[in-house]
C-alpha cells in the first residue's frame, strides 16, 4: 500500500528515542509501528554491512539495520530492541541497545550535520537527540552503499 | 450520467480494451503472415475478422471515434480480401498504422480524455490508404451487414452490436443464444492446437476459446487468493508443529491432516496455474518490433517461433517484456548484417531473429538468438578497458558479460535503436526482479544467443534444507542434482575439485562461500545452474520443505546468492539461495584466490571424463540444442549436435555416439526419416533413438515408436530429469 510522505520529527511533536551505545536519536512516533524486544534475526549473508539480518512480524519478513553504521558511527554490538519505522520503501527496522522512550521534543539547539539527520534537539536528562530524517536515511541506495 | 452508468459503462469499456488488445495482437500477427506472402483468402478472412470486431465492439461500449478508425481499418482489409487491392509495403505499413492508432485511442476513451481529432486523422489516412478519396462517401465499400453511421455524424450510441459481443453481458439476446456444444468442442481443442502448432513455428494462428467458455478476472483477485492459500499452507505447517509440540501427535500420522494439506496443495496448483498464460503471448508484439526495426534499417529479417506450449505466471510474463523487447531489437540493430553483407559472407540475405521458451522444471527459459554477427568480445574488451584496467586481463568469457554493464556500447554510432549504451544492464536489472538470470553465447560470424531463465512462479518452491555456518538454509531442489556424502577433494588446476558421476565437479565451502567462516566439512550438495554445476559442502543436511517464498523487499539490495525467504512453522525465517548466484560467487571467491598464483590450469569444462558416452543432439533450433547440451554436459555426457537428419547420419558415420535425441520437425530430413534411415543400417540397429518433440498427438507417438525409436518424449510433459533418466535407463540397457 502507498504510504503518505513519511513526517519528519518537528518541535513539539511526540517522538520516539532510540538510544544506540552511547548516543541517541529522535524519530516522529507518526512514522514508528512498533518496537520489537528482543527480535530473533537471521542473519542474511553476502548482504551489506547495515544489514543485521531479517525478522518475522507476524508473517513479514523485515530487514533489522544497523543504526550506527547507517549513520557512519560505529556498528552495534547486540540488538535487544528493533524500532519498526515505515519507509517510502517499507517496513524497517532500526537496533536500538536500550529501551526506546517516547517524549515530546522542545525547540530544536542546533542543526545536525550527520547526513540522514536534521535537527539536535535537548530532551530529558540533558541528553541530546538528533533527529533522524527516515525517508533519506533508508532508502535503497544508501542501504546498497 | 449518472455515476453508477458512467461506472457500469466504464466498466465495460475496459473489459473491451482487454479484449481489443488481443484481438490487435492476432491481427498483427497476421499480417505480418500476410506480408510473408501468406496472403491466403484465409489469414485475409480473418484479419477483416478482427478489425470488423473491435470495430463492433468499440461501438457497442461507447467509443464512436475508435469505431470510426476500426471501421475504416475493416474497409481497407476489406478491399484486400475482395482482391480490388494488393498486399504491399505500403498497405501492411497502413493496417499496423491503424492498430496503432487504436491501441493508442482505447486508453483514452477510456480515461474519457479527447480524441476525436487523433481519430479523425487515423481515420482519415486508412480511407487515403484505400487508394479513394480521404473521405469515404461510398458506404458500399463497408461491411454489408453493418449499418454505419456516416462520419460526419456523431455515432449514435444506440447503434446495434454487429457481431455477437463477446463484452457486455447486458447485450445478450435471448433469441440468440450461442451453440455451447461446438464452442466447447473449440475449447477443448485449445491445448492440443497450441501443442500441434510448434512444428509449424509460428504460422498456426493460435486457437482461441471463445467468450463463453472465458471468464476476464482482474488479476489482483487471484493474486489475493494466491496469497490466501499460501497463508493457509502456512498455517496448517503452524498447526502441524504446535500438535507435536502440544499433543506431541505427528501430524502426518493423521488422516484429517494429510487430507488438508492434499487439498491445499492441490488448490495451491490451481491457483498458481490461473495466473499463467503461454509465453508465446508476447510473440504478436516482438514480431512486430522485428518488423519495424527490420524495415527502418533496411534489413531482411524472419522471425520464428518455437515453444507454443511453455506457460509462465502472468506476473513474471508482464516484466519480461521490456527486456525481451529489447533483446529482439537488439538482435536485429546489432546482430543481423545487412543483406549485401551477408551475401559476401556466404549466408543467406535474410536473417532470423528467433523466440524459443522452453520448461525446465520449475523454470522458463527463453532464448533470443539471431544467425548475424555475433559479438565483437574484442572491441568490448577494448571498449571496457578504457574505463577499467581490470577488463583488458579477462578471457573471452568474462568480457563478453561485460555488455551487461552500465554505459558500455560498442555501436559506433547512435542509430536511434541501440547504441547509447543503456539498456542490457537494464534488461538484467529488470530480470533481477523477477529473479530471474541472463546468459549469454556468442559465436564471431555465426550469431549470438541470449538465454533468460525464470522461475515460471514466484510462490511456493520444494526446498532441502541444509545448515552451513550454523544457520539454516533452504536450496530449491529443482536445483539440486545430488548430495555426496563427506569426501576429501583435490587439487586441479589450481581448484578443489570433487567427482560426480566419474567427473570432476568444483567444490566449495557453503559458509565460506557465504562469507559465514570457513566451517563446513560435512556432506556436499551439488547444485546447477543454468549451465553450470558446483558443489557445497554444508554442516548437515536437515530435511525437505515446501517454502513459501517471499522477497526480501525493496528496501535491500538484490543478493544474486539469495532467491528470497520464507517463514517456517516456529516463525523462524529460512533464507532460500539461488544455485547461480551461489555458483556465480563462488567462481569469483576461487578466481580471486588463484589470482594470486601464477595463471594457468584449464578450469573443469576442459577436463572431460574420456570414457563419459556421447549423446548425438538432433535439432534444427539452437536453442533446444543448445539446453540439451548443457544439461547433458552438466550430467557428464560427451554432446554433439547435429541440425537435420542429414547431418546427423554425417555425424554418426564419422564417430558412432551411445544414444541419438533427436526433434521431429526438422528440414532436409525430419527425426521419423533419421530413425528410419539409422534402423536401415545393420550396425546401427542397436543405437538407442530417443524422439523428443512437442507434438503429443497419438498419431505422432505411434509413428515415432514404428519408424523404430526407443523413446518418444513430448516436450509439453518434459523436464530435465525426466530427460535424463530416460537417457540414463536406455544407455543402461545398451551396455
Amino acid at each position: 500500500m502507498a504510504s503518505a510522505p513519511t513526517p519528519r520529527v518537528v518541535s513539539g511533536q511526540l517522538a520516539l528515542l532510540i538510544p544506540v551505545g552511547s548516543d541517541t536519536y529522535a524519530v516522529s512516533l507518526e512514522t514508528v509501528r512498533e518496537v520489537v524486544v528482543d527480535p530473533r534475526v537471521t542473519q542474511l549473508p553476502t548482504s551489506p554491512a547495515v544489514v543485521r539480518g531479517v525478522f518475522n512480524v507476524r508473517g513479514d519478513i523485515v530487514p533489522l539495520l544497523d543504526t550506527g553504521l547507517l549513520l557512519g558511527l560505529r556498528p552495534v554490538m547486540e540488538e535487544p530492541y528493533a524500532v519498526l519505522v515505515e519507509t517510502p520503501h517499507g517496513t524497517a527496522g532500526l537496533v536500538a541497545t536500550d529501551m526506546p522512550l517516547t517524549v515530546r521534543l522542545n525547540e530544536s539547539v542546533g542543526h545536525s550535520d550527520i547526513e540522514g539527520t536534521t535537527e539536535t534537539y535537548l530532551v530529558a536528562d540533558a541528553r541530546l537527540a538528533i533527529a533522524l530524517d527516515i525517508p533519506v536515511l533508508l532508502s535503497p541506495a544508501r542501504i546498497s552503499q | 450520467m449518472s455515476p453508477q452508468e458512467s461506472l457500469s459503462e466504464n466498466d465495460f469499456q475496459r473489459l473491451f480494451a482487454m479484449e481489443a488488445e488481443g484481438r490487435l495482437d492476432t491481427l498483427v500477427d497476421q499480417l505480418l503472415e500476410l506480408e510473408k506472402g501468406g496472403a491466403t483468402p484465409e489469414v485475409v478472412a480473418s484479419l477483416f475478422r478482427e478489425a470488423h470486431t473491435v470495430k463492433g465492439g468499440a461501438a457497442v461500449v461507447g467509443m464512436p471515434h475508435v469505431a470510426r478508425v476500426a471501421h475504416a481499418l475493416e474497409d481497407l482489409l476489406e478491399e484486400v480480401r475482395r482482391e480490388r487491392r494488393g498486399v504491399d509495403t505500403a498497405l501492411i505499413d497502413a493496417v499496423l498504422a491503424g492498430v496503432d492508432a487504436i491501441r493508442a485511442l482505447i486508453p483514452l476513451a477510456v480515461a474519457g480524455q479527447d480524441h476525436e481529432a487523433a481519430a479523425f486523422d487515423a481515420e482519415q489516412r486508412l480511407r487515403i490508404a484505400v487508394g479513394g478519396p480521404p473521405v469515404v462517401d461510398d458506404r458500399a465499400a463497408a461491411a454489408p451487414d453493418m449499418p454505419v453511421p456516416a462520419p460526419s455524424s456523431p455515432a449514435p450510441t444506440t447503434m446495434a452490436p454487429p457481431v455477437p459481443s463477446p463484452a457486455p453481458p447486458a447485450r445478450a439476446e435471448p433469441g440468440a443464444p450461442p451453440a455451447p456444444a461446438r464452442e466447447h468442442d473449440a475449447a477443448d481443442g485449445v491445448v492440443e492446437a497450441h501443442g500441434a502448432a510448434d512444428g509449424a513455428a509460428g504460422h498456426a494462428e493460435p486457437a482461441r476459446a471463445t467468450a463463453t467458455e472465458m471468464l476476464q478476472i482482474p488479476v489482483h483477485r487471484i493474486d489475493e487468493l494466491v496469497r490466501l492459500i499460501g497463508e493457509a499452507s502456512a498455517a496448517t505447517l503452524r498447526l502441524g508443529s504446535a500438535l507435536l509440540e502440544r499433543l506431541e501427535r505427528d501430524p502426518s500420522s493423521l488422516t484429517e491432516y494429510r487430507d488438508l494439506v492434499r487439498s491445499l496443495n492441490e488448490l495451491q496448483e490451481l491457483a498458481l496455474h490461473a495466473r499463467m498464460i503461454p509465453v508465446m503471448s508476447l510473440a504478436p508484439r516482438l514480431r512486430r518490433a522485428v518488423r519495424d526495426l527490420a524495415r527502418e534499417t533496411g534489413k531482411e529479417v524472419r522471425f520464428e517461433t518455437r515453444g507454443e506450449d511453455a506457460e509462465i505466471d502472468r506476473g513474471v510474463l508482464e516484466r519480461l517484456a521490456d527486456p525481451l523487447l529489447h533483446l529482439v531489437r537488439n538482435a536485429v540493430d546489432h546482430g543481423v548484417e545487412a543483406p549485401d553483407e551477408r551475401r559476401r559472407n556466404g549466408k543467406p540475405a535474410e536473417g532470423t531473429v528467433r523466440l524459443h521458451a522452453m520448461q525446465l522444471g520449475s523454470e522458463v527459459v527463453i532464448a533470443v538468438s539471431d544467425d548475424g554477427r555475433g559479438i565483437d568480445v574484442s572491441r568490448v574488451r577494448e571498449t571496457a578497458g578504457r574505463t577499467d584496467r581490470s577488463a583488458i586481463e579477462m578471457d573471452d568469457e568474462a568480457a563478453l558479460y561485460l555488455i551487461f554493464r552500465s554505459g558500455l556500447t560498442t555501436a559506433t554510432k547512435v542509430t536511434g535503436v541501440s547504441g547509447r549504451g543503456v539498456g542490457l544492464d537494464a534488461v538484467r536489472a529488470s530480470l533481477n526482479a523477477v529473479r530471474g538470470r541472463i546468459e549469454v553465447r556468442s559465436d564471431p560470424g555465426m550469431g549470438t544467443e541470449f538465454r533468460i531463465a525464470v522461475p515460471i512462479t514466484m510462490t511456493t518452491l520444494r526446498c532441502l534444507v541444509i545448515k552451513a555456518g550454523g544457520q539454516a538454509f533452504a536450496i530449491p531442489l529443482h536445483s539440486v542434482r545430488a548430495v555426496l556424502p563427506p569426501q576429501t577433494s583435490a587439487m586441479v588446476g589450481g581448484r578443489a575439485m570433487t567427482m560426480l558421476d566419474g567427473r570432476p565437479v568444483p567444490i566449495s565451502s557453503l559458509s565460506a562461500v557465504l562469507g559465514m567462516g570457513n566451517g563446513s566439512h560435512g556432506p556436499a550438495v551439488v547444485v546447477a545452474g543454468l549451465t553450470r554445476s558446483h558443489a557445497f559442502t554444508v554442516d548437515e543436511l536437515v530435511d525437505q520443505r515446501d517454502v513459501v517464498v517471499k522477497g526480501l523487499g525493496e528496501l535491500l539490495p538484490r543478493l544474486p546468492a539469495v532467491a528470497g525467504a520464507g517463514v517456517q512453522p516456529d516463525g523462524s525465517i529460512l533464507l532460500v539461495l539461488e544455485a547461480a548466484g551461489l555458483i556465480e560467487r563462488a567462481r569469483r571467491i576461487d578466481s580471486g584466490d588463484r589470482s594470486q598464483e601464477a595463471a594457468g590450469g584449464g578450469g573443469y569444462e576442459e577436463t572431460a571424463p574420456q570414457r563419459a558416452a556421447s549423446i548425438l543432439v538432433v535439432d534444427d533450433a539452437l536453442t533446444v540444442r543448445e539446453l540439451q547440451r548443457s544439461i547433458f554436459e552438466n550430467a557428464g555426457y560427451r554432446v554433439r549436435v547435429a541440425v537435420n537428419g542429414e547431418e546427423a547420419l554425417v555425424e554418426i558415420s564419422h564417430e558412432r555416439p551411445d544414444l541419438v535425441l533427436t526433434d521431429v520437425q526438422m528440414p532436409r530430413m525430419d527425426g521419423f526419416e533419421l530413425t528410419e534411415a539409422i534402423r536401415k543400417q545393420a550396425a546401427l540397429a542397436s543405437l538407442p533413438v530417443i524422439i523428443l518433440t512437442s507434438r503429443g498427438s497419438d498419431e505422432d507417438r505411434r509413428r515415432g515408436l514404428e519408424c523404430g525409436a526407443d523413446g518418444y518424449i513430448v516436450k509439453s510433459g518434459f523436464d530435465q530429469s525426466a530427460l535424463l533418466s530416460a537417457v540414463e535407463r536406455l544407455l543402461g540397457e545398451d551396455r
